[in-house]
């Protein structure tokens, strides 16, 4: 008798838990996507929190200092998305490199992020030349 | 040792359980978390003029048909040139005859320390300086060294960051080499 | 030169670690054999003698700059400074693990010689599995993971630690003593499954070892709060634990740890949760070798990982065989760890242990869970995903509050069944608490904070409690003095009272995280030279861009004058009186690094942190951009978890008993 409670107990806690944790999961995965992959879903992807990677498009970076806002195109080679940052850009952020950025796409098509995270590589540069 | 039923189930279960967390762990050895796809991948390899470090120059539209390796470096990037530098030697001497080019690109370096590596490794494929830096921009690179696999069509084929091994390069130039279709070597 | 003689040392380090395994095995049939023993001494001197060597040359090669091996031209260039060329040894891959040999050779040899003559059935088996586990360390430095790698030419310089890593003195005792943390919990292991293999005792295992386990959990403790301070300090942005997955692979063990510590203790005492027991110390293990290979492998990306290299198969099979010969040991000898007699009651202090490792044991599942749950969303669909710190902190609160209650709990009740004297305890406990909980809702706490403050102050009260009780009782028996009567607690009863001290230090962490986490104001402004800012309570003034050339490289700080009080006519000249402080946050342009590195500055009181980070900044219009993170009693978190590695320290100090 008291084995069936402890088993039944433990079921119901094991239960509780896993409720939890898929729950929460759910909640918080993040999804990575390409450019030609978030054109692809179209309505659909506005609102959800993301992961998009691309390069940065040459000669789209615009900062401006005052409202601290950063906009540049990402592309994949096959379509672009525009995105907008609130803040001042990353130090390895460069054009023409890649670069991860974490946010919501908006329904006027600009991607807002939250967060920018650049690819990183080995670093190497080279002594000051005499 | 007994051998009672919810015994066995339990090691069972325990072991199917260790099994799933094994293979998931493998898996994940096959994967490179931090990759982001090279936009370049796929695309026809930016066309060049190269001044070399023995004179003259290497125009890129000449290597058609052949395999190309395009390694970018320079002498100040330790130990990674300095580690893979015999690598790419021993590629150039094994595959020249078979169709493959192996080309040098020196970056943000100066003449005398360049030349000195070159001469250290007693490199022998064809070396030249990107004086301008434009090659590098077009090709994207970040840091050194990189190397760019090119297949005979001209398309770049695979992007390595860091130092590259024989047996890597030589992977995957085989089934470059075997595709027959396209131009002869 | 170095480099051969540091690979043969650790060949010979293969040799005395297989020597030793394989004379310990061949000896077992004569159990008391003297001569067994004897021979896994050598063994075991052998082993620490070859690594050590090892790292002698290793540290040579380092501070020397012998740029002809591999791993020195890696980690260190000809400006690196000289703490930091020492510290180059754990700095990668191939060092760390060289490291990891080193502790593991030191401890197998402090027990070889240590337990001389002493449980002479069970040390040789102790000692097997501490052979084996270090034959495949330093196998693993023969082979695929040689530290004395050399270059084919000898570069005139080398690369140099990664600037991150070279920006904090922390970086230097971090990792040694997380290391010594996992290295640790090999010996509790070693001994559980040497009670196995051997077939003999129960419970002895765990006397011998629990000074062990308690300086295992204590460096894990001291290791993971430097990570977070370092990361606070270092990172930039303002926070000090994300849920990487190499954080999390550090957390876990050392929760299965806490567990440990506690069932431990129901063991000693009521001989119960044996099976359990064992259980845990595996899992331990099993994680400290899992979250090595989740930091060296690669596989998951993360703030610290090394690079990708062929260390990952060889670990997995490791990690395979280890979980394959424990459960084959446990599921074999299970008669032998069977509990005599049970748990009495719900309400006593061995049920709350109980409770306590579920919830621990949950906390380190959730963890488990999200960081591996990426690999199989990929390895089922083939999508790239990540599972962020939402997930993590949303659990994380409900389990907290819940380990807080049972932690009040357990303290308040006693071993075996609960009397009316624990009745009166809880019913005290609640009402504390319940007038607290009230007074912070007036003053303005709601939601989470509050049922979170409600949980700590449960908690405290009944650690207090047992402190008062206790020193009252004293003084009554003695006649000391109350703060004599305190004292000599500690004395009386190392494991209780600095226990006590442990969870109060745990109250003061909590309570800093729960304040870190509401109230946090972050804002990013870009400054002319004399302009200020407002944010929460505070004004900054930027009155400079200062260059100062280093040895390893630039620094250009921006010194921001502080100010309390959101009036910008506060802030009136440069140097003008009233500056609270001149913070100088700062951009390192490190020789080999191609882009700076920010160290932010701090202003820490007991009530908040400013955090000032230099973004940008543009010499020619002399201005710069900040971020400036305002967080709420940050600094109780360090204080806290320092007077639990205290308290730590001291409940495993030697006393003249032993």
């Amino acid at each position: 008798m008291k084995r069936i409670r402890l088993v039944l107990a433990a079921v119901i806690v094991a239960g509780a838990l896993i409720y939890l944790i898929v729950g929460g999961i759910r909640g918080a995965i993040v999804y990575y996507t390409t450019p030609s992959e978030l054109l692809a879903q179209g309505p659909s992807a506005v609102g959800r929190t993301m992961r998009l990677g691309g390069q940065v498009m040459p000669g789209s970076r615009r900062w401006n200092g005052g409202t601290l806002d950063l906009r540049f195109t990402l592309g994949d080679g096959n379509a672009t998305v525009p995105v907008i940052h609130h803040g001042a850009p990353p130090d390895l952020f460069t054009e023409g490199q890649g670069a991860v950025v974490e946010g919501t796409l908006g329904a006027d098509g600009i991607f807002t992020a939250r967060s920018i995270i650049v690819k990183h590589s080995e670093e190497y540069r080279p002594p000051q030349s005499p | 040792m007994k051998l009672s039923w919810p015994r066995v189930w339990a090691g069972i279960a325990v072991a199917a359980g260790a099994a799933v967390l094994l293979l998931v762990l493998v898996f994940g050895l096959h994967r490179d978390p931090k990759a982001i796809p090279s936009p370049l991948i796929g695309r026809q390899a930016p066309e060049f003029v190269l001044p070399l470090f023995d004179g003259g120059t290497l125009a890129t539209p000449a290597l058609h048909g052949r395999v190309v390796v395009i390694n970018f470096w320079a002498s100040w990037c330790f130990p990674a040139c300095y580690e893979e530098a015999p690598h790419l030697q021993r590629i150039w001497d094994r595959y020249r005859d078979r169709g493959v080019v192996v080309v040098g690109v020196n970056i943000q370096d100066q003449d005398r320390p360049a030349r000195d590596f070159i001469a250290r490794f007693e490199q022998t494929f064809p070396n030249g300086v990107d004086r301008l830096g434009k090659i590098s921009i077009d090709y994207g690179v970040y840091g050194v060294p990189e190397t760019f696999l090119i297949d005979r069509k001209g398309r770049i084929v695979h992007k390595y960051a860091g130092a590259v091994t024989e047996e890597t390069l030589a992977s995957e130039i085989e089934p470059l080499l075997a595709d027959a279709d396209g131009a002869s070597p | 030169m170095m480099a051969i003689l540091g690979f043969l040392s650790l060949i010979l380090a293969v040799g005395c670690a297989a020597g030793g395994l394989v004379a310990l095995l061949a000896g077992r049939r004569l159990r008391h054999d003297p001569a067994r023993a004897a021979w896994g001494r050598v063994a075991a001197a052998g082993l620490f003698a070859g690594v050590t060597l090892a790292v002698v040359m290793m540290e040579a090669a380092l501070i020397g700059f012998d740029f002809s091996i591999r791993y020195v031209a890696a980690n260190v260039n000809r400006a690196t400074p000289l703490l930091f060329r020492v510290a180059g040894l754990w700095g990668a891959l191939e060092g760390s693990i060289l490291l990891w040999a080193w502790i593991l050779a030191a401890l197998t040899l402090f027990v070889a010689v240590g337990y001389r003559g002493r449980h002479p059935d069970l040390i040789p088996s102790v000692l097997t599995v501490l052979f084996a586990i270090a034959l495949f360390f330093v196998g693993v430095m023969v082979g695929p993971a040689n530290p004395f790698t050399r270059l084919p030419v000898v570069p005139p310089d080398g690369r140099g630690l990664n600037p991150l890593l070279q920006n904090h003195l922390l970086m230097a005792i971090h990792p040694p003593l997380l290391y010594a943390g996992y290295v640790g919990l090999s010996i509790p292991y070693a001994f559980a499954m040497g009670t196995l293999l051997s077939g003999q005792h129960r419970d002895e295992w765990m006397t011998l070892t629990r000074r062990w386990t308690l300086v295992a959990w204590t460096s894990l403790t001291g290791g993971l709060l430097l990570g977070a301070r370092w990361s606070y300090d270092v990172l930039g942005w303002g926070g000090y634990w994300a849920w990487d997955p190499v954080e999390n692979a550090a957390f876990m063990p050392w929760l299965v740890a806490t567990a440990f510590i506690h069932s431990s203790m129901v063991q000693e005492r009521r001989h119960l949760l044996r099976m359990w027991n064992v259980s845990l110390v595996i899992l331990a293990f099993l994680l400290t070798i899992f979250g090595t290979f989740l930091t060296r492998s690669g596989i998951l990306a993360s703030v610290h990982s090394f690079t990708q290299s062929l260390i990952g198969p060889v670990f997995v099979a490791f990690l395979g065989l280890v979980m394959v010969a424990s459960l084959l040991a446990l599921l074999a000898r299970l008669p032998q760890i069977r509990d005599e007699g049970r748990l009495d009651s719900p309400l006593s202090r061995e049920a709350m242990m109980l409770l306590n490792n579920v919830v621990l044991l949950t906390m380190a599942f959730t963890i488990f869970v999200g960081t591996i749950f990426p690999l199989i969303v990929e390895a089922a669909t083939g999508a790239k995903v990540t599972v962020g710190p939402p997930f993590f902190n949303r659990l994380f609160v409900p389990l907290g509050v819940l380990l807080l209650m049972v932690m009040g709990l357990g303290t308040a009740l006693r071993w075996g069944r609960s009397g009316a004297e624990e009745t009166r305890k809880l019913g005290w406990l609640i009402g504390m608490t319940f007038l607290t909980v009230t007074a912070l809702g007036f003053a303005g706490i709601r939601g989470a904070g509050l049922v979170a403050s409600g949980a700590v102050c449960f908690m405290t009260v009944a650690q207090v409690g047992e402190y008062v009780r206790g020193a009252l009782a004293r003084r009554a028996a003695t006649s000391e003095s109350f703060p004599r009567a305190l004292r000599s607690l500690f004395a009386l009863n190392r494991q209780r009272y600095y226990g006590y001290l442990t969870h109060l230090g745990l109250a003061i962490v909590i309570t800093g995280i729960v304040g870190s986490q509401s109230g946090r104001i972050e804002v990013q402004q870009q400054l002319l030279v004399g302009q200020a800012m407002q944010v929460g309570g505070y004004t900054l003034r930027l009155d400079g861009l200062v260059a100062l050339p280093g040895a390893d490289k630039l620094v250009v700080a921006a010194p921001v004058a502080v100010f309390s009080g959101n009036s910008t006519a506060v802030a009136g000249s440069p140097g003008s009186p009233g500056a609270l402080d001149i913070l100088r946050p700062s951009e390192n342009f490190y020789r080999q690094a191609r882009t700076p590195v920010p160290t932010p500055a701090v202003r820490s009181t007991w009530r908040q942190d400013l955090y000032v980070v230099l973004m940008a900044f543009d010499p020619a219009a002399q201005s710069a951009v900040l971020r400036v993170v305002v967080t709420p009693l940050v600094s109780w978190i360090w204080v806290g978890g320092t007077i639990m590695v205290i308290a730590g320290v001291l409940a495993g100090w030697p006393s003249r008993q032993t």
